[in-house]
């Protein structure tokens, strides 16, 4: 020891022996023979006949264990332990829940030591960040959750549980990935089966504390497995939802997948982030910023960062000066920055760097970095020009590339410029500019003079390609919650139906006898944009009532009326979003009144379609109601931030300031351009019309809410929630997440105007 | 002490440019404490280096020649003897880097320091220690008499009432705080000033050393601010020219670090000198 000491005192290294505290985790794999199943319902299940994966070091490639892969009926298994499971803990009152997911908390409490070290070994990640961020973080998820179990009777009342929820996570995660989902899912009362890439073992030993945890083994099950079991576990029946997160094309092709399927998909996708830094930022802060965001083992991805044109020479000297103090080395080391995440992660962001220097990129890279294989140094990439292809791409880990900007409006144009929404920084001294920066930004959240700070009351996702599922705050619980008394969800679209042609071929419909609808006749036409027009197709379908009768023709739909309609949301949501939550609390419960003025005639037309009269009034009757709900929402959920003037209206169109806001945003869809900026008067007077018209045309928009697949306006908001869209308004400052409207609700609405014209099988 | 600071035109939009965003600064303080953590043999040689930086010091109204005798020849010899020699340090002379006393007792730390044979600087804090609040003429007159006795280094109370209405002085070293006030070395405070060593080190080339001092007492807190330098200004402030560390009971604790990682034993109190 004295002569190493006296080496290093005279050099002042930091280089470490790699610490003693393999033992842990290796003793608990031990535990296991070195060969890892799946945890299901309480416990190991190490089927025979099934292939095995090795789990490695991703830094030296040592064999820690191997791990069985499931096969269909594996996850068959875990499903129905988690259904068995369900019905258990989703009848128990919420207070037994909380006090689970509190006695959980505590075991991760005691073995968090093997948690941290077994996650550092396995994911490469820095050891320090799990054991001081990920491992706190989780038990606070879970006390967090519990107290909003403990209150679900009276705070969600009228709510309940969706069922089993079946997770997916990606090969490169965080186990705090998984604790962000299963926490609300649990605490609400649904049950989780998660299906972890082979080779993941701190899912299975998350899943093991719980199961051994006692009265409730099947709450949390985890398989192991190729991701070719998704379509698997997302088919099997009783799942409810699946929630996914990873990269941009997997979830694409999980939702091709699911299309019709009865399950709904929760999306987070993708890992860049962005870092705005202005002119008036504490740079040197700033620079620890992107630190945080890229270099420190705390974020999944890279960043793009960009610089303000008159600090971008002094903000780069400091992060180069900075970089060259940065430290990689393995994950287990207590005073590394960055550990090293395998050969895959390793090969991706090899192959852009070298891209970005072909397309013209300068390349910096510092740092104190073992040259082994899969470690690779900090690296900041900057001139890279803006229409090159890499200029486009994902930033991978550990990169940032770094581009200058001239004024604000010029920061949000690039900034926003990209289909990715996750998450942003914004770095200024100036309050005004920072909260312009802040709302301007079309991204899930926004921290300002932070990176990277997460707290589980506070709900952070993402908007445009970056997915549409909420964690975290009041909005995660929603995410696992439907009304009380809605029926299950069942596959919902023809299997065998075409989707590349869906909507572009003419049906060709011929008379077929006297219609003997309503008298009068309800007009014909779609309703967009606040008007009935005529089908592009120009055809028509004809709908039966529930005798068999031919009832009327309604008209058919297609692919450009479906542009038509979504086309005339976004022209709406500026206008819309940018009412006062006052306004539109007040259209919606206009419009509860003049569904129940229209209340008999409703109910008889549900009647005529099957429904018994009782229950047809009881529909119309819970349709006002959640509009009125809905309603007050808006103006309960704006007194945490009544902002509408704060911001020139054009730009308010950019941000989905609350729930309430943006499902009234798609309520407009009904009420069309009445809605537009400025028009305030001429809404008001436009939407007293739409009440007329509703008085005696009976606007099909809102039958087909009633009488088609959703059954009940109620629902059909509750579906628009699940598409993100009823995201409570940020409740803190900093940090803080500003929901956005994820473009894909809209696609949604389609659904509603295809129901309208019958194909849906109702 | 390294060259001395040349100084600049005093340039107010420097200071008016400067932005410092709080809960940053804070959250950076905490990481820095746990983002380098040194164990065994590395911890050891980092503690023998933490001893190289401190400022012994004694500001007590009590203070008199015994027990200023008593502080040098710690500073002579701050760690056991046998324990440096099971590090095999014994030979490189590892002393502490100055010691610090009042003006009135430079003559006895001088004369006891050649007793004890040896060149450690003796520091003197001075001009109305610690409030600042004598006149000017008196200040400068503290300071020549020190010098007079043998001090080679002077810690210099600024006139903070200067300070607070804009009127800057100049100096080599800075220091976080006299160590008398409720609050003294805290690492927000210190990372700011370091940003700021470094930024007039980018303008003018001067390097500006660093001294925090009061509330420093474990082992454990002087690795952070060791840390702290290497990470905010790099290597070549981790010497004794540019970096020191104003404390008196430190040593001790760090002495007792190094007896455990020396023995696999924690000292008692009466198992090591007392200085």
């Amino acid at each position: 020891a004295g002569t190493t000491g006296a080496r290093h005192h005279a050099r002042l290294l930091l280089l470490i022996p790699f610490p003693n505290c393999l033992y842990l985790p290796q003793a608990w794999l031990d535990t296991q023979d070195r060969c890892l199943g799946h945890y299901v319902n309480g416990k190991w299940l190490k089927p025979e006949h099934r292939n095995s994966v090795p789990c490695q070091d991703p830094i030296t490639g040592e064999n820690l264990a191997s791990c069985l892969q499931a096969q269909a009926e594996d996850v068959a298994a875990a499903v129905e332990a988690a259904r068995t499971a369900f019905k258990s803990w989703s009848a128990h009152p919420g207070v037994v829940r909380a006090q689970h997911l509190v006695r959980l908390a505590k075991v991760i409490q005691k073995h968090q030591r093997l948690l941290w070290t077994l996650e550092s070994l396995v994911t490469g990640r820095a050891v320090r960040e799990v054991r001081d961020g990920d491992v706190q973080l989780a038990q606070q998820l879970l006390h967090y959750h519990a107290i909003q179990a403990s209150t679900q009777e009276e705070a969600l009342a009228g709510w309940e549980p969706m069922g089993v929820i079946g997770l997916i996570l990606p090969p490169t995660f965080s186990f705090l990935e998984m604790m962000w989902r299963i926490c609300p899912a649990l605490a609400v009362g649904c049950t989780v089966v998660a299906l972890v890439p082979p080779a993941s073992p701190t899912p299975l030993l998350l899943a093991q504390l719980s199961g051994e945890l006692g009265p409730f083994p099947g709450i949390l099950n985890v398989i192991s497995g190729p991701a070719s079991l998704v379509p698997v576990l997302a088919s099997q029946p009783g799942i409810q939802k699946v929630a996914f997160c990873g990269a941009l094309e997997e979830g694409r092709a999980l939702r091709r997948t699911l299309a019709g399927e009865c399950a709904e998909l929760g999306l987070a996708l993708g890992t860049e982030s962005l870092l705005l830094l202005t002119d008036t930022a504490d740079v040197d802060s700033a620079v620890e910023g992107v630190v945080d965001a890229a270099w420190s083992d705390r974020g999944p991805g890279g960043l793009r960062l960009l610089i303000q044109e008159s600090v971008w020479d002094e903000a780069m000297r400091r992060l180069q000066e900075r970089m060259g103090r940065l430290r990689s080395g393995r994950g287990l080391d207590g005073a590394v920055d960055m550990g090293a995440r395998g050969a895959a992660a390793c090969d991706l962001v090899q192959r852009f760097v070298r891209e970005a220097q072909s397309q013209g990129a300068q390349v910096f890279q510092a740092g104190d970095v073992p040259s082994e294989h899969p470690f690779y140094p900090p690296t900041l990439v900057s001139n890279l020009p803006p229409a090159s292809p890499c200029a486009r791409a994902e930033v991978p880990w550990p990169v940032v590339v770094a581009s200058p900007f001239r004024t604000a409006k010029e920061a949000l144009a690039l900034a926003n410029g990209t289909p990715r929404g996750g998450s942003a920084s914004v770095w200024s001294e100036r309050l005004g500019q920072a909260l312009e920066l802040g709302y301007g930004l079309q991204v899930g959240t926004v921290w300002i003079n932070a990176h990277g700070l997460r707290d589980p009351s506070v709900p952070t996702g993402g908007c445009k390609e970056s997915g549409c599922s909420w964690h975290g705050g009041p909005d995660g619980l929603y995410e696992y919650l439907r009304p009380s008394g809605t029926p299950a969800r069942l596959s919902c679209l023809s299997k065998n139906l075409n989707y590349d042609t869906f909507g572009l071929a003419v049906p060709s419909t011929l008379p077929a006898g006297p219609e003997i609808g309503p008298s009068p006749a309800p007009p014909y036409g779609l309703f967009v944009g606040g008007r009935f027009q005529a089908p592009g197709a120009r055809s028509s379908r004809p709908i039966q009532d529930s005798s068999g009768n031919l009832h009327g023709y309604v008209a058919e739909g297609g692919a450009k009326d479906i542009r038509g309609a979504v086309e005339a949301a976004h022209q709406a949501f500026p206008g819309w979003a940018g009412q006062s939550p006052g306004a539109r609390a007040a259209l919606l419960w206009a419009l509860a009144a003049a569904l129940e003025r229209r209340k008999s005639t409703l109910a008889s037309r549900l009647e005529r379609q099957g429904v018994e009269l009782k229950a047809a009034e009881a529909e119309v009757e819970l349709s006002a109601r959640r509009l009125r709900a809905w309603g007050a929402r808006a103006q309960a959920q704006g007194h945490t931030l009544q902002v509408k003037d704060l911001w020139a209206r054009g730009r308010a169109g950019q941000v989905g300031w609350g729930g309430a806001q943006t499902r009234g945003c798609e309520m407009s869809q009904a009420w069309g351009p009445a809605a537009t900026p400025g028009r305030g008067l001429h809404f008001n007077m436009r939407f007293a019309w739409d009440i007329q018209t509703l008085s005696w045309a009976k606007p099909y928009f809102f039958l087909s809410f009633l009488e088609t697949e959703s059954r009940s306006v109620a629902q059909a908001g509750v579906q628009w929630r699940d598409l993100g869209s009823l995201q409570a308004p940020p409740p803190r400052f900093m940090p803080f997440s500003c929901p956005r409207l994820p473009t894909n609700f809209l696609f949604f609405l389609f659904f509603f105007i295809f129901s309208r014209d019958g194909i849906s099988p109702c | 002490m390294s060259a001395h600071n040349r100084g600049t035109e005093l340039d107010l939009s420097w200071i008016s440019k400067i932005q410092v965003n709080h809960p940053a600064v804070l959250r950076r303080a905490e990481q820095i404490q746990a983002r380098r953590t040194v164990k065994k043999e590395w911890q050891a040689a980092w503690l023998l280096k933490a001893v190289t930086f401190i400022d012994l010091t004694t500001l007590s109204g009590d203070d008199t020649s015994s027990n200023i005798q008593r502080l040098c020849y710690k500073a002579k010899y701050p760690i056991r003897e046998d324990l440096l020699k099971a590090l095999n340090m014994y030979d490189k002379g590892i002393t502490t880097a100055a010691v610090c006393v009042y003006p009135a007792r430079v003559c006895d730390t001088v004369k006891a320091l050649k007793a004890a044979g040896c060149n450690i600087p003796v520091a003197s804090v001075a001009t109305g220690f610690p409030a600042g609040q004598t006149h000017l003429k008196t200040r400068l007159e503290e300071i020549r008499l020190a010098v007079e006795d043998g001090a080679t280094e002077i810690d210099v109370v600024i006139n903070r009432s200067l300070v607070l209405t804009g009127q800057w002085e100049g100096s080599d070293f800075i220091k976080t705080s006299t160590g008398k006030e409720t609050v003294n070395a805290t690492f927000p405070v210190a990372i700011v000033m370091l940003r700021a060593i470094r930024d007039f080190f980018w303008k003018t080339g001067n390097k500006i050393g660093f001294k925090p001092a009061g509330g420093i007492r474990s082992a454990k807190d002087s690795l952070a601010w060791l840390s702290l330098v290497k990470e905010e200004l790099g290597d070549e402030w981790l010497k004794p020219e540019l970096f020191r560390i104003g404390a008196s009971t430190l040593l001790s604790d760090i002495e007792r670090q190094i007896y455990h990682h020396v023995t696999g034993r924690y000292a008692a109190y009466h198992d090591l000198p007392m200085s």
